[in-house]
């Protein structure tokens, strides 16, 4: 299942989402899908599944960086972290995303004196 | 990671991708335990909130962009594995396609060689010859003319816009140098030859115009191989004298290693044109090469311009009001347009042949797919869409394809090998045919076509299986309408109607042209040729000397009944002459005849039957009454058919004899490649300074001897007898007279081999599918058949049904190929001799071949019926 044909999400939502995440700090997978899961106060119904074809395709992009290491419940995990070619998407990502809303919220409420 | 190395270390990737995700799950799975969950529902907990693993890691795979190769690769690996278990259809396949495209890709080379390749010259473009368009009167025509002398003259001088080589024939003579005697090939050629050419000698250089002159120095350039093989390739070559016809020549130049010519020489001599001897009529051949500064239109109005205005224009001969024009032509196109008619018909046979093939592998894939109806059926249950299915199909059909092409290549190397082995040397006027890039690339091509095309038919016809219900495996599915493959048997046989007529016809034809009647008493007889191009035997007397010796020499070698000399023997091209009739009411008359030397005893060793008067003598020597013998080809065109004997010609020549005629190849009148003509035989010993001179620069005598049973070291007495008058003489070559005959009907002895072969290959590849049709049938309905023998259908009833639709769709085939012979034959009417093109006799024949094929095909696979055991069948239900 794609995450662009989940409820809720619009494509590049979950991209956006994870790498927003990655720049406060470096993730593995599972941790990664917990904080998103609890940043979004459980409002986002997202498969866990869902997100590694996402962290692919941004590795491939060269977004991400990924790095196997132990972690500190000495578990070998494969941690991801923001390229500074990632943040500048990201940032382009989300003002785009923005005006977006912006634009969306004016259509959404007509009446403002 | 860069693309390249993304794609040589996917599987670090992909196990990544999979160990991440199996570290997920047990981390889920240890926070649910933690959380109080059992282990086993933990477990089953963290797969059902992760969602479906295998989807995901697939889909994670996919976002390296590798899914199309690792597709391909997967469908590779299982169409392999595929058609290693089915070994019967596989080898079926690639041998079929094997032999069809590989008839094909030699077929194309040829073309290759010949019609497409560039001339190897330097701008082959600017090169060019003279066409004469004739238009209006009896005989319109449009081709290559040779050039008289008078023609040459004018072309040199008043054409600027062309530079112009003239070439003569090629002709055999005998080179010494030093002590060695050797047999030569020897180009004549123009002073500005090489010029056209664009070669640059590689020592030396090339004829000066003072040396083209007649009774110029002579002069002698040598050919590459020549140079290195007989010469050592002595860099001091140039000034030296070599004995060419026992003539001394000064080597004045060496031409480069790789140059070819169009007259492919060991030697060229200066050609020496005048409007005299060789000049007066046209001998010569030209080629052009347009200078820099000029245009093609210029030229020809300068051409047209110089030659309207010629004295001699022997085109208007006969015909007065007719309208010439010449007109300059690619040079490439002029040196292939008298093969291309044959070399195109080829290349149409070896299409059909194609697509015979292709019909026959279209039902062989059909029978195919039905085979695999149950794996296709599981396959697409577990989710493969058709789209799937098809390009697992497809890639098969490409492997198929790849293979059956690389052993076509095989196969056409062997086939070109055969080819040039049986053909005569310089038949052709390329010296190697090679597979080079663009005739690989045509072979690729045409096994990808051919694929495409068998493939693409039961493609379409899987579409409508119904799968489900042949997963069980015991129904057999009907795919695609049996009218289907009724009517690409009829397409199959109706193509090798045709193949059939057209190679009967030409078997017809060499047949008649091989046994016109003789006229002379063939068997027993040994030929042997010398080349007496050569200064000393300008005099007559020695000329004389050297004929009475050598066959006195010969008739006492043990075994030899008779012995005699002559310019050309029966089935050999011969030279012809302009004569006058001198006496009675058809005095005045003029007309062109064969012509022939001959010393005495030439009728009485070839066993010629006299018809009237005598037979030349010794007493007809050089100052008595000049003489001929003529044929009776000649007294009819002539003299009306009476007797010609005591009639007198060119003034004083008188008639003595007349003999049978013998078949020849004319240079006088050509209707076919063998023919009787007008033929005259004048005494050797008669022969006058002048001619001598000239004659033996394009005739090689013959020697010939009848012996009265074989005698094992023939040859080797001849040549010494020979030898024993003149040492430095060598013989060309050794003969029987079938091998004369051979080498003059060598075009139709090739024609039958190449078009009877690929008939015989598709008459074949029509049996093969009547089978393969037959076959099939019988393995579909063999329960249907055995329900019906028990309800009690006989078994010879049952066969009859199945075979007689085999025997059906070939008649149709037969009647659809007899119809299209209707349009197609009538263009071998130029190739066809003795026979008419609509042969009764021919087309029956091959009516009665192709159904007997046809019948037995059929029959075969229906005998198969009564090995069905209808209680057997009974108890499968």
């Amino acid at each position: 299942m794609k995450p662009s044909e989940q409820r809720d999400l619009f494509p590049g939502a979950l991209e956006m989402m994870i790498l927003r995440t990655l720049k406060i700090q470096p993730l593995h997978g599972y941790a990664l899908a917990q904080h998103i899961k609890k940043a979004s106060n459980h409002t986002l119904q997202i498969e866990e599944g869902s997100l590694y074809p996402a962290l692919q395709r941004l590795l491939k992009a060269e977004l991400l960086k990924a790095e196997w290491s132990i972690s500190s419940t000495n578990r070998r995990v494969r941690i991801y972290k923001l390229t500074p070619a990632g943040a500048k998407h990201l940032q382009h990502e989300v003002s785009r995303f923005e005006r977006m809303l912006e634009g969306i919220t004016r259509v959404l409420s007509p009446h403002e004196s | 990671m860069n693309r390249l190395k993304q794609l040589f270390f996917r599987r670090r990737l992909y196990d990544d991708i999979d160990q991440e995700i199996a570290a997920h799950l047990e981390e889920r799975t240890e926070q649910l335990v933690t959380d109080g969950m059992s282990a086993k529902e933990a477990a089953s907990a963290a797969r059902r909130e992760f969602g479906n693993v295998g989807l995901v890691t697939e889909t994670a795979r996919e976002a390296w962009g590798w899914r199309w190769l690792e597709d391909l690769i997967a469908d590779l690996r299982f169409g392999v594995r595929m058609l290693l278990k089915f070994p019967g259809f596989t080898l079926t396949v690639i041998f079929t396609l094997a032999l069809a495209v590989g008839a094909n890709t030699a077929i194309f080379s040829l073309v290759n060689a010949l019609l497409l390749k560039n001339l190897p010259y330097p701008h082959p473009e600017r090169m060019g010859t003279i066409y004469t368009r004739i238009s209006g009167g009896a005989k319109p025509s449009d081709e290559r003319h040779s050039l008289n002398g008078e023609q040459w003259e004018l072309l040199r001088d008043q054409v600027p816009a062309l530079i112009s080589g003239l070439s003569g024939s090629t002709t055999g003579v005998n080179l010494k140098a030093g002590s060695a005697a050797a047999y030569v090939h020897n180009g004549r050629v123009s002073a500005r030859y090489f010029d056209v050419l664009a070669i640059r000698p590689l020592l030396g250089r090339y004829f000066s115009d003072e040396e083209d002159r007649p009774h110029g120095p002579n002069a002698v350039i040598l050919s590459y191989p020549l140079w290195r093989n007989r010469f050592a390739a002595n860099e001091h070559i140039l000034g030296q004298t070599i004995l060419l016809k026992s003539d001394p020549h000064t080597v004045v130049g060496v031409l480069p290693p790789d140059a070819v010519t169009p007259l492919n020489a060991d030697v060229y001599t200066p050609l020496r044109p005048s409007r005299d001897g060789e000049g007066g009529g046209t001998n010569f051949q030209v080629i052009t090469r347009l200078r820099d500064s000029s245009t093609w239109q210029e030229a020809d109005a300068q051409l047209n311009r110089s030659w309207s205005l010629r004295e001699n224009r022997y085109e208007l001969t006969g015909n007065p009001g007719v309208q010439v024009i010449y007109y300059s032509v690619p040079l490439q196109k002029g040196q292939t347009d008298p093969i291309r008619p044959q070399v195109l018909a080829l290349m149409l046979s070896a299409g059909f042949i194609l697509l015979i093939a292709c019909a026959n592998l279209a039902a062989l894939t059909l029978v195919r797919v039905v085979r695999r109806t149950p794996e296709v059926a599981t396959r697409m249950a577990l989710g493969a869409s058709l789209w799937q299915i098809q390009r697992q199909f497809w890639v098969e059909n490409l492997l198929l394809a790849l293979v059956g092409g690389a052993a076509a290549v095989a196969v056409a190397f062997a086939m070109l090998r055969l080819l040039l082995l049986r053909l005569p040397e310089h038949f052709l006027p390329v010296s190697a045919i090679p597979l080079d890039g663009r005739v690989l690339t045509f072979t690729l091509a045409v096994s990808v076509l051919t694929s495409l095309l068998f493939g693409m038919l039961p493609a379409m016809a899987a579409r409508s299986v119904d799968f489900r219900s042949s997963m069980g495996g015991r129904t057999v599915a009907r795919i695609g309408s049996p009218r289907l493959r009724l009517a690409l048997i009829a397409g199959e046989v109706a193509l090798t109607v045709v193949l059939l007529a057209g190679s009967g016809l030409l078997i017809r034809s060499l047949i008649h042209l091989q046994t016109l009647p003789p006229g002379f008493n063939s068997h027993g007889l040994m030929v042997a040729k010398a080349s007496l191009d050569d200064v000393r035997y300008h005099d007559p007397a020695a000329f004389r000397r050297l004929l009475d010796q050598s066959t006195s020499a010969m008739r006492l070698i043990p075994g030899v009944v008779n012995a005699a000399v002559g310019s050309n023997l029966p089935y050999e091209f011969t030279g012809n002459d302009w004569i006058t009739l001198s006496d009675g009411k058809e005095a005045g008359q003029q007309g062109g005849a064969d012509w022939v030397y001959v010393t005495p005893g030439y009728f009485e060793t070839l066993q010629m039957p006299l018809i009237s008067g005598r037979f030349l003598t010794q007493a007809d020597g050089p100052n008595a009454q000049h003489v001929v013998v003529v044929n009776r080809s000649f007294a009819r065109k002539f003299y009306g058919g009476g007797n010609p004997v005591g009639r007198y010609i060119d003034k004083d020549t008188l008639i003595v004899g007349e003999v049978a005629d013998v078949p020849l190849s004319s240079g006088l009148n050509p209707v076919a490649p063998l023919q009787t003509e007008e033929t005259l035989y004048s005494p050797a010993a008669q022969l006058e300074a002048r001619l001598l001179s000239v004659i033996h620069v394009w005739v090689q005598p013959d020697w010939i001897v009848r012996t009265s049973g074989p005698v094992s070291s023939l040859a080797a007495d001849m040549q010494r007898a020979l030898g024993s008058v003149d040492a430095t003489l060598p013989v060309s070559g050794f003969y029987g007279m079938s091998d004369l005959m051979a080498r003059t009907l060598a075009t139709q002895r090739i024609e039958v081999a190449l078009l009877g072969g690929m008939a015989a290959l598709a008459l074949l590849l029509s049996a093969v599918g009547v089978f393969g049709l037959v076959a099939n049938m019988v393995a579909q309905r063999t329960r249907e058949i055995g329900i019906r023998m028990a309800l009690g259908s006989s078994v010879g009833r049952s066969m009859w049904q199945i075979g007689l639709t085999g025997v059906g769709a070939s008649l149709f085939g037969v009647l659809f190929g007899l119809l299209a012979c209707a349009g197609a034959l009538r263009v071998m009417r130029s190739v066809i001799f003795g026979v008419g093109v609509y042969d009764p006799l021919t087309l029956s024949a091959v009516i009665l071949v192709l159904l007997l094929f046809a019948w037995t095909a059929a029959v075969l696979p229906a005998l198969r019926i009564a090995t069905i055991d209808p209680a057997k069948t009974l108890r499968d239900e």
